[in-house]
C-alpha cells in the first residue's frame, strides 16, 4: 500500500462516514456521538475547521439549505479517501492482531 | 427577575479567566456579560452550565464571524455575549463535557491564530514604546509607558501560548489527534 494519504483524524473519518446521508453539523456530532458509544464528541470549533478543510479539497460538498442549517453530503473523491482509509485501518488491525494475538478484554 | 451580581477582576491568562468563570457557575452565578476586568452575573442553579471562551476575531474575514457564531449556536452551543475579539459560550452541564476543540490539530490551529495575534498587539506596543519614549513632550513619554507596560503584560501570555503550542506539537509526534 503506497503512503498516498497521511492518516485522518478520527473526527474526520466519523464526519466523512457521517455524511454517506446528508447531515448539518450538530447531525455529525451527534452521529459520531453514537457511533463511539460517547467516546468520540467533537468539539462544534473542531468541526467547524474541519468541514471548511473538507470543503477546500473537495471531499464533501454543500447538500442544500435546510432552513437556515447547512447540510453537507460526502462527494466521490471523499468516498476514495475514506476507503483508502479503511484498507489502511485494515491493515494496521490484521498486523495488531497477528503479533499480539488480539486482546481477551 | 433572578439576582445579579458584577465582579471587577483582571485576568492576564484567559485560561484562568474561563476557570474562574467555571468556579462562579459551580457556585450558582452564571456570567452574562463581561468585559476588560468586569464580569456580570445572574444567579440560577449551582454548576447548571460548563463555560468557555474563545478568541472569534481572528478567524478572517468579517463574514466569517458570524458565520462561525451561527453554526455553534446550531450545534447546541449558546452563545452568551461577545465583546471585541473574545467571545464566551456556554452548554448545559446534563449534556455532558464541554469542549470546543475535542483534537489536538484543531487545539493547535486556535493555539497558533491566539499567538499571531497576541504577538502583532505585542509589536504594536513596542514599536509605540520606541517611537514615543525618549521624546521631548511628557504626554508621549507617557503614552511610551503605557505602551510599554501593555507590551509587558502581552508578553506574559505570548510566552505561555508559545509553550503550550509547544507541548501540542510534541504530542502530535505519538500521536495523530
Amino acid at each position: 500500500m503506497k503512503q498516498e494519504l497521511a492518516p485522518l483524524t478520527e473526527g474526520v473519518y466519523y464526519i466523512l462516514l457521517s455524511l454517506y446521508e446528508p447531515r448539518h453539523g450538530y447531525g455529525m456530532i451527534q452521529f459520531t456521538e453514537e457511533m463511539t458509544n460517547g467516546r468520540v464528541k467533537l468539539g462544534a470549533g473542531t468541526i467547524y475547521g474541519a468541514i471548511k478543510t473538507l470543503l477546500d479539497r473537495g471531499w464533501i460538498k454543500a447538500f442544500e439549505e435546510d432552513g437556515r442549517k447547512k447540510e453537507y453530503i460526502i462527494t466521490e473523491q471523499g468516498k476514495e479517501v475514506i476507503e483508502y482509509e479503511i484498507l489502511r485501518l485494515r491493515e494496521l488491525f490484521d498486523n495488531g492482531i497477528r503479533i499480539t494475538g488480539g486482546s481477551e478484554k | 427577575m433572578n439576582e445579579k451580581c458584577s465582579r471587577f477582576r483582571f485576568f492576564l491568562d484567559y485560561e484562568k479567566e474561563e476557570k474562574w468563570v467555571n468556579e462562579m457557575a459551580k457556585e450558582g452565578w452564571h456570567l452574562t456579560d463581561f468585559n476588560i476586568g468586569y464580569y456580570k452575573f445572574e444567579k440560577g442553579a449551582p454548576g447548571q452550565y460548563i463555560y468557555r471562551n474563545e478568541m472569534v476575531s481572528s478567524l478572517g474575514a468579517k463574514g466569517q464571524v458570524k458565520d462561525y457564531l451561527e453554526f455553534l449556536q446550531q450545534s447546541g452551543v449558546e452563545l452568551v455575549k461577545t465583546r471585541g475579539m473574545w467571545a464566551y459560550f456556554r452548554k448545559a452541564t446534563e449534556d455532558g463535557p464541554f469542549e470546543l476543540y475535542s483534537d489536538t490539530s484543531s487545539k493547535l490551529a486556535y493555539m497558533k491564530r491566539i499567538f499571531l495575534w497576541f504577538f502583532f498587539f505585542f509589536l504594536l506596543n513596542f514599536y509605540f514604546t520606541i517611537s514615543n519614549i525618549g521624546e521631548e513632550s511628557v504626554f508621549q513619554v507617557i503614552l511610551g509607558s503605557l505602551n510599554l507596560l501593555a507590551a509587558i503584560l502581552l508578553f506574559i501570555p505570548l510566552v505561555k501560548v508559545g509553550k503550550k503550542i509547544g507541548q501540542l506539537k510534541k504530542n502530535l509526534d505519538l500521536f495523530n489527534d
